[in-house]
């Protein structure tokens, strides 16, 4: 990693702090057509403000390094990552930097992560591209034009097929719009576009490994992120990027339970307190909270187990439910 | 209820044409101001290119280099730097004399605005154009964007430089530096 040149030689001087790191003022004068889903800052995002490395401020200070780097790895392979000990960092916080294997992860971790809260701590995440070599921004810009073009070409190509279709009116329109939705995306493994541009376009697509990545998974992580329930529910239903469809209520409750029961099957961590599906890489338990004080611990110690007791008594009568459709009045 | 495909295509289009009208209706700065940010970071879309090229928005991107609002030229240029990296975009703007009006972005006090400069001067390298793009003014300017403070001018015009022109072109460019006297030119832009 390049560490931003400064007056002092010497590579320990403090790093400087530049403007495009700055939250800025949240823009209140939108009008309502215009006005996107989150409070937003005027900002125009280009490719040289973003960068595969990621500074995240507000982390606090308890230990928490691990547990940041698994959220992080979440959104895609981490390179590297170390705490920024000599940039300037609110009391009782820490700074990290983190290089993201692919531009596009740390595209994605920026969004779900920046503004969201992490142990008691609010996150502040932003892009350092000053901290790249040559080489990296020589790749980035490369990476950036190869897509531009191929996405041009798959768009153009879509228009032809498209036009071609409707000479010739048949249902095989319907299989064709739903196979090019896939097209500019294609790495081999099966990716997914998210719809993330608001009235402002400010959303970029972040392109995102099915594997890796379900944003209800960051529970796993114990980290208390809030969530927009209803973005994600809508997002994982969705198999179509670019269409927004209408889905009754009834069929989000119904998905949201059948894939509690498919997860629950599946299961690959131990049992505790969290119900929420699991996918992604399996996490070590979080380490069991020490109070530093003997008889504080042995009684979390017996609620934890008394909890497990608890727990397991499900397996031993299960209680059958009815499971009916719910109506809508 | 959104309708599918053909229809949600053209609905993005009246979009794009209503932020388009806005931008030219309206006279407050402010509202311009937002307007004009949200059509750059719609170009970082390349879905979206072919609609603004429609709606000539690379045209009015070069338009706001020349204002006074340092806000204008930055998010102009900004926006000009997602276009550029389209073919099509590219040559609407090679056309419109965009390598002369970018050019004189090099200068600007704003980082992100020369930032954004180089970038599309990048962009906009084609066998045809090189040759005014390697302009040894240009050059020059690179070659002190290289030795400067800020690490992301440095990588950026170490990247032109090794890309856009050949190792001849960069030493002639050094020897002409060396040359001169007095510092002449496009002066460094403040550090943040």
């Amino acid at each position: 990693m390049a560490a931003p040149r400064n007056n002092n030689s010497s590579c320990w001087g403090v790093p400087d702090v530049y403007k495009h790191h700055e939250q800025k003022k949240i823009c209140i004068s939108r009008p309502k057509y215009r006005d996107g889903r989150r409070d937003r800052a005027v900002k125009v995002y280009t490719i040289n403000l973003e960068s595969n490395y990621l500074m995240i401020q507000g982390v606090p200070a308890i230990g928490v390094m691990t547990e940041l780097i698994q959220l992080c790895a979440l959104y895609g392979a981490v390179e590297e990552y170390r705490p920024l000990d000599e940039y300037p960092a609110e009391e009782f916080t820490e700074v990290y930097l983190v290089k993201f294997q692919k531009l596009t992860s740390a595209r994605a971790a920026k969004r779900r992560m920046d503004e969201k809260s992490f142990y008691g701590g609010l996150l502040h995440v932003c892009y350092v591209p000053e901290y790249e070599t040559v080489e990296d921004t020589r790749l980035k810009l490369q990476d950036r034009r190869r897509y531009i073009i191929r996405a041009v070409r798959n768009k153009a190509r879509e228009k032809e097929q498209k036009e071609a279709v409707n000479e010739k009116p048949t249902s095989s329109e319907k299989a064709t719009t739903s196979e090019t939705e896939y097209h500019y995306y294609r790495h081999g493994n099966p990716h997914w576009t998210i719809p993330t541009e608001d009235k402002m376009g400010t959303l970029h697509n972040a392109i995102i490994d099915t594997k890796r990545l379900e944003p209800q998974s960051s529970s796993s992580c114990q980290a208390s992120l809030d969530k927009d329930r209803g973005t994600e529910q809508r997002l994982t239903l969705n198999q179509a990027p670019a269409a927004v469809r209408f889905v009754p209520r009834t069929t989000h409750l119904e998905n949201r339970k059948r894939r509690m029961e498919e997860a629950a099957d599946h299961s690959l961590t131990d049992v505790t307190i969290n119900n929420e599906p699991l996918i992604g890489p399996k996490l070590p338990e979080p380490p069991k909270l020490d109070m530093e004080d003997v008889s504080l611990n042995t009684t979390a110690n017996l609620i934890r187990n008394t909890l497990k007791k608890v727990e397991s008594v499900p397996d031993l009568k299960p209680v059958e439910k009815k499971v009916k459709p719910r109506r809508r009045i | 209820m959104w309708k599918k495909d053909s229809s949600e295509g053209s609905d993005r289009f009246e979009y794009l044409q209503t932020l388009v009208t806005e931008f030219q209706d309206t006279d407050s700065e402010e509202a311009k101001e937002q307007v004009l940010a949200n059509l750059a970071n719609f170009a970082y879309d390349p879905n979206n290119m072919e609609n603004l090229r429609e709606l000539q928005v690379p045209d009015l991107f070069l338009d706001m280099l020349t204002e006074d609002n340092a806000n204008f030229v930055e998010f102009g240029m900004g926006g000009l730097c997602n276009l550029s990296m389209d073919p099509e975009c590219r040559d609407v703007i090679l056309q419109s004399n965009g390598i002369s009006l970018v050019t004189n972005c090099l200068s600007n006090q704003r980082e992100e605005t020369v930032l954004s400069a180089i970038t599309t001067l990048m962009n906009l390298t084609t066998p045809s154009s090189r040759a005014e793009i390697t302009d040894p003014a240009i050059l020059q300017c690179m070659l002190r964007f290289s030795l400067s403070e800020s690490p992301r001018l440095r990588s950026l015009a170490a990247v032109f430089l090794q890309d856009c022109c050949s190792q001849e072109q960069v030493a002639r460019a050094e020897q002409q530096m060396q040359g001169q006297q007095t510092a002449v030119g496009i002066p460094l832009p403040k550090d943040d």
